[in-house]
């Protein structure tokens, strides 16, 4: 059953991270395509807007993949002096934390969209709406939010501890 | 409970969640929220968490970071940060920490181009650390040296640091980076003397190589030639105007990928992985960026800083005493603030302190700006230190803060001859300017 | 009780003494120091200016000052006083915004209570090593704009518009990735642009910045009867001038010092020399009042 929903999550969280590389080469053709143009006198229209609103795509495409791999840095200078019993409550509460906190993210800039559409923000040159760009952050740290939570059920039930069946390319 | 009490609470609990290995931004988080709660109400906190989140990801400046990542992974996975190494020990190799000098050297250099010490750290991490494991560096003194080595972007001009004192004191910008010139160099020398005397003590650290011939030097250098290019357009570029430090990210990025399709280093699932590392690091840095933002309104509410005003000048220490009270209060604010975020919170109250002794405000802008560096190396909470750690994941936390340990003994020293000799500091902008 | 006024400036700014200093003082005096007001400078209660006003609106301050130009979709009617020919050059801009707020902006502050509104001093172009007298000396030149008007101000006088933030106008202007900057003589000293200018012009109708300064509703249902009317009181036309007073103030003391440093050229048109800019413009402004249906809301900061 976990093995199912962990290869649901994984598929899930390969596609934010997806979305978010493409922001990411996005952003760098962005910003060339502004200098070179700005070099012949005729800068991309609205390049500020496109690299600002791109910035949020790729900052929170990758936190679930961040979280799964294990990225989130941790003072590890009394690791090895607390018995494994203690490392492994440490971890579920980390999980558990975790998604408490990316829970939060996701509802507070989702009240945040809300006054987006009533006050009718958007960007100054292309005019896109921030609510857009607030709802896709949404949906990264909930998405974040789930992946840690079942981080902390595997942790819980199986001991399974998926960050260690990672390694750096 | 007054305001301070809670400040203090926090702070405390802060430091008891970090030492039961609570991820860093998780930590800062949960306490700024709940410290923003308890002080200016639910709505408050709520508002603070997804406006400091959305500003902070949404924040054009800090684009250097996901960009200069990609341009360290490309420059990784096509060869350029081998080749530039290579280079380097095939120059000065056989010299024991050879390497680890020259990073530094190449630190300040990318300091001076970026301005930014998150940035330094982030792309010589990712450049230097695989390519000192290959000549059998101690990561202790390679990682030491980067997450030293980094913070050097916020003293040598043009830096960050400086923009933002001068902006927060109406102190001319100029003058303050021409002031930060000769520490820079100062400060340069003293790291790379420290690497010296490592490896002169433990020669294993940085072991030195065989000796290489005319030949040998000139054919390496050679290979060199594309990144030692990339590095120079992208300088070049900045000081002819043709594009921002911040645009430098992407251009630098731009030719490292280039670099690698022209010379078939780069094909389309290396150049993927390349873009989903860095998206990865992105958000470990970026989290911990946006967290350290939701504890500075906290500390802000808590009123601690404006407490410490109060108590320095109902202390009455005369010049010296006064310099060196807010300097160690610097130092152990460094240890759990973002440096920027001190800067903002300290400078309003001790700013007018400092006009009133007579102190020369430029001085003391290096001395702040130096004191903030050494923050971001000291531990718990070393924004570079986690930086250099988010690059070399399988290295220790607590080895890197060991590894940092002499070079901020190094800055203490630094510090000390600023403070005795504020005519390290004043002697350019006095001589350049009127 | 001690309201929270969030700025993003530092503590040395006009803000600090035109505004929250005046407020405090009105506040305490109108009711024997029992209501306050403390300042969180430097972007203490938030970084930057882009959410002010969500601050407000959401509580994490209880006031709040920015500008309509960071969220220019929410404030289409109340950038007008911006455009260039607007108003006339010698037409204080708060009077100008409070002419036209009861009847034409106030739905563009939903859910506060505007306690200040007012302008900058007028745009003047702030250059280095260009100098403009006429229009056609900007051709070419890339000059840093904020908004998508002020681009189409700059393009329609020649010059290649560049977005920017301010706090990178120093050094790009150091390096030469800009030419100049169109914006008013307060940014001189707040952003000390004067150590890389060297050249500026003045006496053209290039617009101007238009500021607010708002109180969450909420914080101000929450007070007392007494002490609301004691904000009601302190709110509106005395604290804008205040402000935009001081906002002069700075950009003179800033431009009287560039003047007397002796290295900079400065052009002061003459009022032919000015209507070339202003005529040149003039398409963009009429295109904007248009697109905004603010044509009423010009005609009544005008006092026609
Ligand atoms: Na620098
Ligand atoms: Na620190």
């Amino acid at each position: 059953m976990l093995g199912t929903i962990r290869k649901v999550a994984d598929g899930l969280i390969s596609l934010s991270a997806a979305i978010g590389a493409l922001g990411l080469v996005a952003e760098t053709g962005i910003i060339l395509v502004d200098v070179i143009g700005r070099a012949f006198g005729s800068p991309l229209f609205g390049s500020q807007d496109l690299i600002t609103m791109t910035m949020v795509i790729l900052v929170f495409g990758g936190m679930a993949l961040c979280d799964r791999n294990g990225g989130h840095i941790s003072v590890d200078l009394l690791e090895r002096k607390f018995p494994s019993a203690v490392n492994r409550v440490i971890d579920i509460t980390a999980a558990l934390l975790g998604a408490l906190i990316f829970g939060f993210i996701a509802w507070s800039v989702w009240d945040s969209a809300q006054l987006s559409v009533m006050l009718n923000l958007s960007t100054n040159l292309l005019g896109l709406p921030k609510a857009w760009f607030q709802w896709a952050l949404c949906a990264f740290a909930a998405l974040t939010a789930l992946g840690m939570m079942l981080r902390a059920l595997e942790l819980i039930v199986s001991g399974r501890d998926i960050r260690k069946e990672w390694t750096q390319s | 409970m007054s305001a301070s009490a809670i400040g203090l609470t926090g702070i405390v609990a802060l430091l008891i969640l970090l030492m039961l290995r609570i991820p860093v931004a998780f930590a800062m988080f949960l306490v700024g929220f709940l410290g923003i709660w308890q002080l200016n109400g639910w709505n408050a906190a709520m508002s603070l968490l997804s406006s400091e989140t959305f500003t902070l990801a949404s924040n054009p400046e800090l684009v250097v970071v996901p960009l200069f990542i990609l341009m360290g992974n490309v420059a990784s996975h096509t060869g350029m940060s081998r080749q530039l190494y290579d280079a380097a020990y095939a120059a000065i190799g056989q010299v024991r920490g050879g390497l680890a000098s020259a990073t530094v050297i190449g630190c300040g250099g990318f300091a001076a181009l970026s301005g930014s010490s998150v940035a330094s750290a982030l792309t010589m991490g990712k450049v230097s650390l695989a390519q000192m494991d290959r000549f059998n560096y101690n990561p202790r003194l390679s990682t030491g040296c980067v997450a030293a080595g980094g913070t050097l972007g916020i003293l040598i001009p043009p830096s960050t640091g400086f923009v933002i004192y001068a902006i927060l004191t109406e102190q001319s910008i100029g003058r303050l980076f021409l002031a930060g010139v000769l520490p820079g160099i100062l400060l340069l020398t003293a790291f790379v003397t420290t690497i010296t005397l490592i490896c002169w003590l433990r020669p294993e650290y940085g072991p030195g190589g065989p000796s290489t011939t005319f030949a040998e030097k000139t054919q390496a250098m050679v290979r060199a030639l594309p990144i030692l290019l990339t590095i120079m357009l992208t300088i070049g570029g900045i000081y002819a105007g043709f594009f921002s430090p911040v645009e430098a990210s992407g251009v630098g990025a731009g030719i490292a990928i280039l670099y690698g399709v022209v010379t078939r280093r780069l094909d389309l699932k290396t150049f993927w992985n390349a873009c989903q590392d860095s998206i990865v690091t992105t958000a470990t840095v970026m989290l911990i960026l946006i967290a350290a933002h939701l504890v500075n309104p906290f500390l802000a509410l808590s009123h601690i800083p404006s407490a410490v005003g109060d108590f320095l000048n109902a202390m009455d220490l005369g010049v010296t005493g006064t310099l060196l009270v807010i300097l160690a209060i610097y130092l152990v604010l460094g240890c759990f603030l973002e440096g920027f975020a001190m800067l903002v919170l300290t400078l309003p109250i001790f700013f007018p302190v400092i006009l009133d002794l007579g102190i020369d405000p430029i001085w003391f802008g290096v001395l702040a700006v130096l004191t903030l560096e050494m923050g971001l190396i000291s531990p718990p909470v070393g924004i570079n230190v986690f930086i250099v750690k988010s690059v070399a994941p399988n290295v220790d936390l607590g080895e890197i803060f060991r590894g940092v340990l002499p070079f901020w003994t190094a800055m203490v020293v630094t510090l000390i001859l600023l403070v005795a000799f504020p005519q390290i500091s004043l002697f350019l902008p006095d001589t350049m300017i009127n | 009780e001690e309201l929270k006024f969030a700025s993003f400036t530092p503590p040395f700014h006009t803000i600090n003494a035109s505004v929250i200093e005046q407020l405090n003082e009105d506040l305490s005096a109108a009711t024997d120091g029992e209501l306050t007001v403390r300042g969180y400078h430097g972007g203490e209660l938030g970084a930057g200016p882009v959410e002010q006003y969500v601050r407000a609106v959401q509580g994490a301050a209880d006031m709040v000052w920015g500008l309509p130009g960071y969220t220019s979709s929410q404030f289409g009617k109340t950038m007008i006083v911006e455009m260039p020919n607007a108003i006339p050059l010698d037409t204080p801009g708060y009077e100008a915004l409070w002419a036209a707020y009861e009847d034409h902006l106030k739905s563009e502050f939903p859910a506060t209570k505007p306690l200040a509104l007012w302008t900058s001093e007028p745009n003047i172009f702030i250059m280095k090593d260009a100098v403009i007298r006429q229009p056609s000396d900007l051709e070419g030149l890339k000059v840093r704009v904020a908004g998508s008007t002020a681009a189409k101000v700059a393009e329609a006088l020649g010059a290649t518009p560049v977005q920017m933030p301010i706090n990178q106008v120093y050094n790009a202007l150091q390096t030469g990735l800009i030419d100049g900057v169109i914006t008013g003589g307060s940014t001189l000293a707040d952003f000390r642009l004067d150590e890389v200018a060297n050249s500026y012009t003045l006496g053209a109708n290039l617009g101007r910045l238009a500021f607010y300064t708002v109180m969450g509703q909420g914080a101000y249902d929450a007070l007392s009867d007494e002490h609301k009317a004691a904000i009601d009181e302190a709110a509106g036309m005395a604290l804008s001038k205040s402000a935009e007073e001081g906002w002069y103030a700075t950009s003179d003391a800033a431009i009287e010092a560039a003047r007397e440093a002796g290295d900079n050229t400065f052009v002061d048109l003459s009022e032919e020399e000015a209507q070339a800019f202003e005529d040149a413009v003039a398409d963009v402004v009429d295109a904007y009042v248009s697109d905004v249906n603010g044509e009423d809301a010009l005609a009544a900061m005008r006092g026609e």
